[in-house]
């Protein structure tokens, strides 16, 4: 295809914003990279409206962040080891809150969409989310002949979890799956295997 | 547009102010059914000229077997209201198209919340009925100006019940919008109708709370305003159209017997847009469609509810 | 009208074949002798006696085994129906819509009797026969939409406007040209036509959604598309592209005439009057390379149109591996002659 295309289901991410229009603000972040994105907001301003920060520990690569971030900020912080534990807490958060509350979310692919089909439960569109992508580029990937979900695919064909089918990952992504297309990548010609390389790491 | 005939089945003075009335199909065929919030567009032949406007469904959506509009008499009618008050009776023609919805409720909202203003009650007639029908969650909010404006109270109060609260301000009460706004769930979805003023300051309250510009729904109909004549040249028809004072430029593009697209005549749906080729003054943009970028750009404009204030525009016709 | 219907399959042994009068009828698509991606919508208005496009869903001799041929899908796929629960009236929509066209339309084949919400459809050539509640959904042993999908020629789509966008949030999708409704349902019109090349920089979807937005009630519209297929096949998804994908090798230049399908879609539109979303309908037609030629002018154009087809559009489409060899198997059928504007055989 020729340069300067673009598939427009793919997601373009941004970096966390403080949205200036808001009646109430929950941050949350995934690991030491996620940790980093959030102090960076805090860099900008602390916010007058009630805020609530959610920083899941891990997956802690290099650093871990919550005691920068809760010098930071003291009374709005909550820490949990998992995503899983911080997304409970998410969904108790958004059964009682009220219009007006921006989300923001720094982390990895998985984890963002993770968020955004938690805040879809509750009526806001993933496009009002403020996202950024950090920590890894790795995609979750949904197999469209077993329409199992693998995730942590850093190469550009990868084994899927379900079926075993070599699959090419494609950019076309899915914001109700949170995945890109997996599709096998030896169909037509059983066994040709094009190389495998790492594109995202 | 699609159109078809009508009959005038019935005429209720509602208030001093407002009357509804009452369609059945001419050819006796069933009415389609629509969805809530939806409006048609009345086609009147006033001494000659034809006139359009569009008015809000109000009723049952489902099966109706009459259509019913309300239509509050404007002071400054360009001949719309007055001619369906004053020369329109039962057993009187009128032809309307198919109902269009440029207001419709949005089936995701975990809650809907209503907020009228005067005769911006209509659309929330029919809405209201696909509310009660599907169970959905709802609150209505109708403010008008004193117990004469009061159209539908009772029959809302009776089909609402505890889920509509009435304001009426010459007994001092108004809407509290930022409270009303500050204090609903996630997934709250916002419709307002009504005075220019009341939608704006919605509008706009909402955005400072921070609602996203998904969940804030408004309709307001335009009535084509007046304003100096000036002259059309259609590129591609290769002609000149004068458009008066008093007639939209649609109207005067319709009456030199070029047919242009159009749907709401409103100014609220962008079917109309025109490209603009050229012109030697500056366009007066009157519409709620084209985003503030593009009508500073100058290259599109919605007859149906803008001019221009020059000699002689040309558009790609 | 009274109409033959075959029995065929469009797997396994592949036994689908065109009549001469199924040939005749055939939407081509190319009235040039160059193809370029456009909108080139048009009201879907009444056509000639025996066009498809004479009434709102056409209904041809292929009928009863296309149906057979859905259920199969279905059975071994349930996802291929997809439908999000806000949909719910707009399935409703879909079930009436296409069962008073069917028995306007077709009053031999199949009937519709009102009393109130009471419902009776009869569809003979299938052998069904249900007294229903409209609206109800405990109505069938499945979704409206499934019911009635299972029933008419073609894949369906429902879109959903809101946000300024139309989203494609429900479907029924069996004889697709390789695209997944289980992956895409829910998704915007610019992400589920994300995939297309050079589409988006013309700005041609944007003005057909813009279009679309504005599509009014009782005024439905309709295009072509057209794509390739290796054999009579319905179902090529990406979810069984293991199943078909390997065929594109197959093709020889002594069995591209009868393995080498062109492929029409014609697609129309239409408003829904309660739910206000639009009824995206695609209706598939298959001819093989045999079968084309027997028209002299359509070879001639097809020729034409395909050895100048952009690049992109061969990678797009998944010609690659064949378009070579269709083009000469088509050039001997060619003899550089003017070909008229128009579509016809």
């Amino acid at each position: 295809m020729e340069r300067g295309y673009w598939i427009r289901s793919k997601p373009v991410y941004s970096t966390l914003v403080w949205q200036q229009q808001a009646n109430a603000h929950i941050v949350l972040v995934e690991g030491s990279a996620g940790g980093l994105a959030a102090m960076k907001l805090f860099q900008q301003m602390h916010p007058e409206h009630p805020t609530k920060v959610l920083y899941a520990r891990n997956p802690v690569v290099q650093q871990d962040l919550s005691i920068p971030l809760s010098k930071v900020v003291p009374d709005a912080l909550l820490m949990f080891e998992t995503t899983e534990e911080s997304l409970v807490a998410f969904e108790a958060h958004l059964s009682s809150a009220c219009m007006g509350l921006r989300i923001y979310v720094a982390g990895s692919e998985r984890f963002i969409w993770q968020v955004a089909q938690m805040a879809d439960k509750y009526g806001i569109d993933d496009s009002d989310i403020i996202k950024e992508l950090v920590g890894t580029l790795a995609r979750p990937i949904y197999c469209v002949h077993c329409k199992t979900i693998s995730y942590e695919a850093h190469t550009n064909i990868k084994k899927c979890d379900g079926c075993g089918k070599q699959l090419f990952v494609r950019d076309h992504f899915s914001r109700r799956l949170g995945a890109y297309m997996g599709l096998m990548v030896d169909a037509e010609d059983p066994g040709q295997i094009p190389s495998i390389e790492e594109i995202y790491p | 547009m699609s159109t078809f005939k009508v009959v005038v089945s019935n005429i209720q003075q509602i208030t001093p102010l407002i009357k509804q009335f009452s369609f059945i199909r001419e050819d006796g065929a069933s009415l389609p059914p629509f969805s809530g919030g939806s409006h048609v567009v009345v086609a009147m032949n006033i001494n000659g000229r034809l006139h359009r406007n569009p008015y809000s469904l109000m009723g049952s959506p489902q099966a109706p077997d009459t259509y019913h509009i309300a239509v509050r008499l404007q002071e400054h009618s360009r001949g719309g209201s007055a001619y369906l008050h004053h020369e329109v009776k039962v057993g009187s023609q009128l032809e309307i198209t198919y109902p269009n919805n440029l207001f419709a409720l949005d089936k995701r909202a975990r809650k809907h919340l209503l907020v009228a203003g005067g005769i911006g009650i209509t659309p929330f007639m029919s809405q209201i009925e696909d509310l009660i029908r599907t169970k959905a969650n709802y609150e209505l909010h109708y403010a008008y100006r004193s117990q004469d404006h009061a159209a539908f109270t009772s029959t809302l109060k009776e089909k609402c019940d505890e889920r509509i609260r009435v304001y009426v301000e010459s007994e001092g009460l108004s809407i509290d919008l930022k409270a009303l706004l500050s204090k609903q769930p996630l997934g709250t979805h916002v419709y307002v109708c009504g005075p220019n003023a009341m939608v704006v300051a919605l509008i706009e309250t909402a955005r400072s709370l921070g609602w996203p510009e998904n969940h804030i729904h408004s309709e307001q109909f335009l009535a084509p305003p007046s304003g100096e004549p000036f002259k059309v040249k259609l590129a591609k028809s290769n002609i000149e159209v004068h458009v008066p004072a008093e007639m939209s430029m649609l109207e005067a593009i319709e009456a030199a017997g070029v047919d242009a697209p159009y749907s709401c005549r409103g100014g609220a749906c962008g079917r109309c847009e025109l490209e603009v080729i050229r012109t030697d003054g500056v366009l007066v943009h009157q519409d709620h469609y084209l985003s503030e970028a593009d009508k500073a750009a100058g290259k599109k404009i919605m007859p149906c509810v803008s001019r221009a204030k020059c000699h002689s525009l040309e558009i790609n016709l | 009208m009274s109409l033959a219907f075959k029995k065929e399959t469009f797997r396994d042994d592949y036994t689908y074949q065109n009549s001469a009068e199924a040939i005749r009828r055939f939407p081509f698509p190319f009235a040039e002798d160059t193809y370029m991606y456009s909108v080139n919508i048009e009201p879907h208005t009444k056509g000639p006696v025996g066009a498809v496009t004479e009434f709102a869903f056409d209904i041809d001799e292929h009928y009863v085994a296309e149906c057979e041929d859905k259920a199969k899908t279905l059975a071994l796929d349930a996802g291929r129906y997809q439908a999000l629960p806000h949909m719910a009236e707009a399935q409703w929509d879909f079930l009436e819509l296409t069962m008073e066209s069917l028995s306007n339309d077709y009053p031999d084949l199949f009937s519709l009797k009102k009393d109130g919400l009471l419902w009776t459809w009869e569809n003979k050539p299938l052998g069904i026969k249900n007294t229903f509640t409209f609206g109800d959904s405990t109505s069938f042993d499945m979704d409206p939409m499934e019911y009635m999908g299972r029933q008419v020629q073609g894949d369906f789509v429902l879109l959903d406007q809101r946000n300024g966008t139309l989203y494609a949030d429900a479907g029924f999708i069996t004889s697709q040209a390789d695209w997944s409704l289980a992956f895409d349902v829910g998704m915007a019109w610019h992400e589920w036509h994300g995939p297309v090349p050079q589409v988006t920089k013309l700005g041609v979807m944007d003005r057909a959604l813009k279009f679309l937005m504005a599509l009014q009630l009782g005024a439905p519209v309709r295009r072509l598309n057209w794509t390739m297929t290796i054999n009579p096949r319905l179902d090529t998804s990406p979810e069984n592209y293991p199943l078909w994908g390997g065929d594109r090798n197959k093709v020889t230049i002594d069995n591209v005439g009868e393995l080498v399908h062109l492929r029409v879609e014609l697609q129309s539109l239409f408003r829904l009057p309660r739910s206000n979303a639009i009824l995206f309908s695609i209706r598939c037609y298959l001819i093989n390379m045999n079968e084309l030629s027997t028209s002299a002018r359509w070879a001639k154009r097809f020729h034409r149109v395909l050895k100048s087809l952009h690049p992109d559009l061969v990678e797009y489409k998944g010609l690659t591996k064949f378009k070579d060899l269709t083009v000469q198997w088509l050039s001997k059928k060619d003899d550089g002659a003017e070909v008229a504007l128009g579509t016809h055989p």
